[in-house]
């Protein structure tokens, strides 16, 4: 290797910004807009809002028909009726999240009452674990349902990764939600796009292979995770600081200040289907209505999501983004001697945007002492993962065959997003967007056919190019009409192994993969 | 059957072994360090420097007046910041000058185990009382300081045990005491749960005093079923009770719990379940003295296989400290440990606030898209000199550094003496001979000199490359 590639790999090169590097041959500058197709993100965003601790279901959605019973069970923390915002005549909310009431009145805000599992797993670290990896109470997965879901909305990871990230999380250490089993993590993490791109800036690739060692595992991963940053650190800053969010999004609320990121993030054009922030400090087993404590965790919440779906609204982006919440367990119904609440069980979420049907699934939390569970606690009427594969189907696109190789079996959905996306695989008709189909047979010899899409009449070129980026055929350099188009390919006098396709246009570029095999 | 002896000690003591049980063991180590190692057998080593009871530090002071043992009141409450971070500086200065002694890593062992967090508890006397306690029993009896843990006032704040009463307790202890603290989840019910955390109840913190008491009114004075056994149990039986407890296979389940923890934090991250058996037997045929156990672990062959050697992802603070240490910064004032603190709370580690009851996770949690530049631009600094304060410029004297090695005249074996001592990951050939030619820039090796004019722009680039190398993040 000569030198000057070695500095570069080593991330000593300055000045250059981010280093071109390469993936299987290809440079990557060649690609110098998004190439992947949107079929498996149906042009989607979810935000997803963990609420770390526990959050307490019934002192934030409250039983107002129930209320004398929710009163007897919480001396010192039932909220006074007169403050409680009401929904509707039986289904109140904590006065902490008046802001909320707009949103539900509007039908832009969905509750789903009573979420959980069979089995409540009471530890903090347990539970959070199976709703990150949607398993079973019984059962530990090592990859979340995020990083199972992402490999199909981007089927050419990691030979052809996007050039914006698949997932991006607000914080510093990565989730188990976007781990997954074959990959690894898929998200990037950072807190702010311009000091991540000045950390990041200088550094470069490194391919030098690991060995096969329980270390080398180790040294492969930290690989990977100085590879991602480098890739995405550029996009996410441009894009940042092309979003002009104009929201006002409210001061000392640190889940605003992440929205208003994330808002900059999307109003800039990235296009990362999902999204996961967090806010801390729902473990409240002391001392729980303090006002700096869940009053004030409610109201950063609400604040945040009011300011965020106003903006994305003023912005017409709203009936791209979903937002949604969860938190591994709700409270107990009794509150402690402490004037707080020990773990419970089932609690309510919210999931607010353009999209939602609005209104409340399911009736409110029984709370008479035989409609509890044996500890005292919210039994459940929802499978959390019921609310997951709704989001999957019915914001995502994914079929029903992808939904229980994500969720693992199947769940049915819930009627919480109005509709359903358009039919992708109906390439008769003039689509939505470029669209470039996988090469049918695959692997080949020596001849295959290829299909592709264009939403509107264009000049177009179908390049066929080898592992060393070399253009070895062009099978189509014309201009052609929208709708869908047909071409064979014959590979006669071309060697075994691996080509690239691409689709381009004057504004995309969507490359995919086949395999010669003689 | 028989199986494999894990525990088997290594045959050879030679550099390789004394990296290895250095890196592990302190917050960085020089040159030297191997050297003196090396000078004593692996078991005076291990079992006289690197095990030998310390006496206890004298306590932090802020602007030359000690702290510790002043009540929690208002006026007080003004100086807490401050305090809290004379109490994070005293705690590196121990690490940085902890000499062969393991007791600091454990001491942060133990705090990551019975976890505790200043935001919850807001009083820095409280978090040093339970720092001294930790450092007190650190290679003592397990169980004892798990009782004494349990009514520590610190702990007592953080997990509500002071707000714990008969009638309708407060269960947040009694969760974690089993389920973090000692047996792991699976290893008790939901009744255990509420039945030891009647067997808590009573006991209040004095916050003038800095102590805890016990008041008898507040107490559950009942028989309570708890894993099985019935009586009027206490706080101090609970815990009994705990250690005492066994799996369908008459296992001991604390014993292998905790021991799983010390391989998770010093051998390595995914358990080796014969090995921790086998660890956790030495435990408690030692009634749960944690000195054999640390003695067996580090001297054990399977500890020194290459599977573990270099598999560590060094935590924040050890990589910040170790760097101040390996390359011999004179006087780390409070500035530079200021600069150290707010990088380490960048990199996920501000000690005495664990992120939640659970601790830090380690390993791989350490590194995400944002750390591991971060931890880049750190090593960075260090070499191209980064001001701190009007008064304080932190930067290695590189060409200094480079001329503590006696190869340093000789390019190729520099680069193999420095790899050597700076990074435990065993480095390709490939690479070093990438670092050769960053070091050469374009120069002949028989050419290379430390006195050329251009050696320290070279030296520099040289390091910096070599501590962005991800082989450089594992210990």
């Amino acid at each position: 290797m000569k030198r000057r590639e070695f500095i570069k790999n080593i991330g000593l090169v300055t000045g250059a910004g981010i280093a071109t590097f390469s993936i299987a041959g290809i440079p990557v500058k060649a690609f110098a807009r998004p190439f992947m197709n949107v079929q498996g993100t149906n042009g989607k965003i979810l935000v997803i809002i963990q609420f770390k601790g526990g959050n307490d279901g019934l002192n934030t959605v409250i039983p107002l028909d129930q209320y004398s019973l929710y009163q007897t069970n919480r001396p010192t923390l039932a909220i006074p009726q007169s403050s409680i915002v009401s929904l509707t005549a039986a289904t109140g909310l904590h006065s902490s999240l008046q802001p909320l009431k707009a949103l539900f009145d509007s039908g832009k805000m969905t509750l789903v009452q009573n979420v959980g599992y069979p089995n409540q797993n009471r530890s903090h670290f347990r539970s959070t674990d199976i709703w990150l990896s949607a398993s079973d109470y019984n059962q530990t997965l090592y990859n979340g349902w995020i990083g199972r879901y992402l490999p199909k909305a981007f089927p050419e990871y990691p030979s052809l990764p996007p050039l914006y990230p698949m997932a991006i999380q607000l914080g510093s250490v990565q989730s188990l939600l976007f781990e997954n089993q074959q990959y690894g993590g898929l998200a990037i993490s950072f807190q702010s796009p311009n000091s991540f791109y000045q950390l990041v800036q200088g550094s470069s690739v490194d391919n030098d292979p690991p060995p096969a060692t329980l270390a080398g595992d180790e040294l492969k991963f930290l690989k990977e995770v100085a590879n991602q940053s480098i890739q995405y650190a550029s996009i996410v800053r441009d894009t940042s600081s092309k979003g002009n969010h104009t929201s006002n999004y409210p001061a000392n609320n640190t889940l605003a200040q992440q929205f208003n990121i994330i808002a900059n993030l999307i109003l800039g054009g990235l296009q990362t289907p999902v999204y996961l922030v967090t806010l801390d400090g729902f473990d409240t087993h002391a001392d729980q209505q303090n006002a700096a404590r869940h009053p004030k965790l409610l109201s950063d919440f609400a604040g945040a999501v009011t300011a965020f779906q106003t903006d994305l609204q003023d912005h017409n982006l709203a009936d791209k983004v979903v937002v949604m919440t969860f938190s591994e367990f709700g409270r107990r119904v009794k509150e402690n001697v402490s004037k707080g609440t020990d773990h419970g069980a089932a609690l309510p979420i919210f999931v607010i945007g353009n999209n939602v049907q609005g209104g409340i699934i399911g009736q409110n939390a029984q709370l008479a002492s035989n409609k509890l569970d044996g500890n005292g606690d919210i039994q459940f009427s929802y499978d959390f993962r019921q609310v997951y594969a709704t989001m999957l189907k019915d914001h995502f696109g994914m079929t029903d065959t992808q939904l229980n190789q994500i969720l693992l079996k199947q769940f049915s959905t819930l009627p919480l997003l109005k509709s359903s996306p358009t039919d992708v695989t109906d390439y008769n008709a003039i689509p939505d967007d470029y669209t470039l189909m996988q090469n049918y047979p695959n692997p080949f010899n020596p001849s295959t056919t290829i299909k592709y899409a264009l939403p509107q009449s264009t000049e177009v070129r179908l390049k066929v190019y080898d592992m060393l980026g070399k253009n070895v055929a062009t099978l189509v350099d014309s201009y052609q009409s929208a709708g869908s188009h047909t071409v064979q390919f014959n590979a006669n006098g071309l060697a075994s192994g691996t080509y690239f396709y691409a689709l381009e246009t004057r504004s995309q570029k969507i490359v995919k993969k086949m395999v010669l095999v003689k | 059957m028989s199986t494999l002896n894990y525990l088997k000690k290594i045959s050879v003591w030679d550099a390789d072994a004394a990296r290895h049980i250095l890196s592990r063991s302190l917050f960085g180590f020089t040159k030297d360090d191997v050297t003196f190692a090396l000078t004593k057998t692996l078991d005076d080593f291990v079992d006289n420097y690197l095990l030998k009871d310390q006496p206890l530090p004298s306590s932090p002071t802020y602007n030359g007046t000690s702290w510790t043992t002043l009540p929690d009141n208002t006026t007080n409450q003004t100086n807490y910041t401050n305090w809290q971070y004379s109490l994070i500086y005293w705690w590196y200065n121990l690490m940085l000058n902890q000499g062969y002694s393991f007791r600091e890593k454990m001491v942060l062992f133990l705090h990551n185990n019975f976890t505790s967090q200043y935001a919850t508890v807001r009083i820095p006397q409280l978090m040093y009382i339970q720092n001294q306690l930790f450092r007190q029993n650190v290679f003592g009896n397990f169980k004892d300081l798990t009782k004494k843990v349990t009514i520590d006032p610190a702990m007592l704040i953080y997990l509500n045990g002071e707000q714990n009463s008969k009638g309708a307790p407060n269960e947040n202890y009694a969760r974690e005491l089993m389920e973090l603290f000692t047996l792991g989840i699976g290893n008790y019910t939901e009744d255990d749960i509420h039945n030891s955390a009647r067997a808590l109840t009573g006991w209040r913190v004095d916050r003038t005093n800095l102590t805890s008491s016990f008041i008898p009114n507040l107490f559950d004075n009942t028989n309570k079923t708890f894993l099985g056994k019935t009586g009027n149990w206490t706080y101090s039986d609970i815990v009994d009770i705990i250690f005492d407890s066994r799996d369908a296979s008459n296992n001991p389940i604390a014993a292998r719990f905790i021991c799983n923890k010390l391989y998770k934090e010093f051998a390595y991250y995914q358990p080796n379940v014969d090995y921790i058996n086998q660890l956790a037997d030495v435990f408690v045929a030692n009634n749960y003295n944690l000195k054999p156990v640390l003695s067996s672990m580090l001297k054990s062959q399977y500890f020194h296989s290459v599977d573990i050697r270099g598999a560590r992802i060094k935590p924040p603070v050890e990589f910040l400290l170790s760097l101040m240490k390996q390359f011999g910064i004179p006087n780390v004032n409070n500035d530079i440990l200021g600069y150290i603190r707010s990088q380490a709370g960048a990199l996920q580690q501000i000690l005495f606030d664990p992120p939640d009851v659970r601790g830090w996770q380690g390993q791989r949690k350490w590194i995400s898209t944002i750390t591991y530049p971060t931890r880049n631009a750190f090593t960075d600094n260090n070499i191209n000199g980064y001001k701190i304060s009007a008064a304080t410029t932190l930067k290695v004297d590189i060409l200094q550094y480079a001329r503590s090695y006696s190869s340093s005249e000789d390019a190729i074996a520099f680069i193999n003496d420095v790899t050597k001592q700076l990074i435990q990951f065993p480095i390709s050939e490939m690479r070093k001979d990438e670092l050769l030619s960053t070091l050469l820039d374009g120069a002949a090796v028989y050419d290379w000199n430390t006195y050329d004019s251009a050696a320290p722009a070279r030296l520099q680039t040289f390091f910096k490359s070599l501590m962005r190398l991800p082989e450089f993040q594992l210990s």
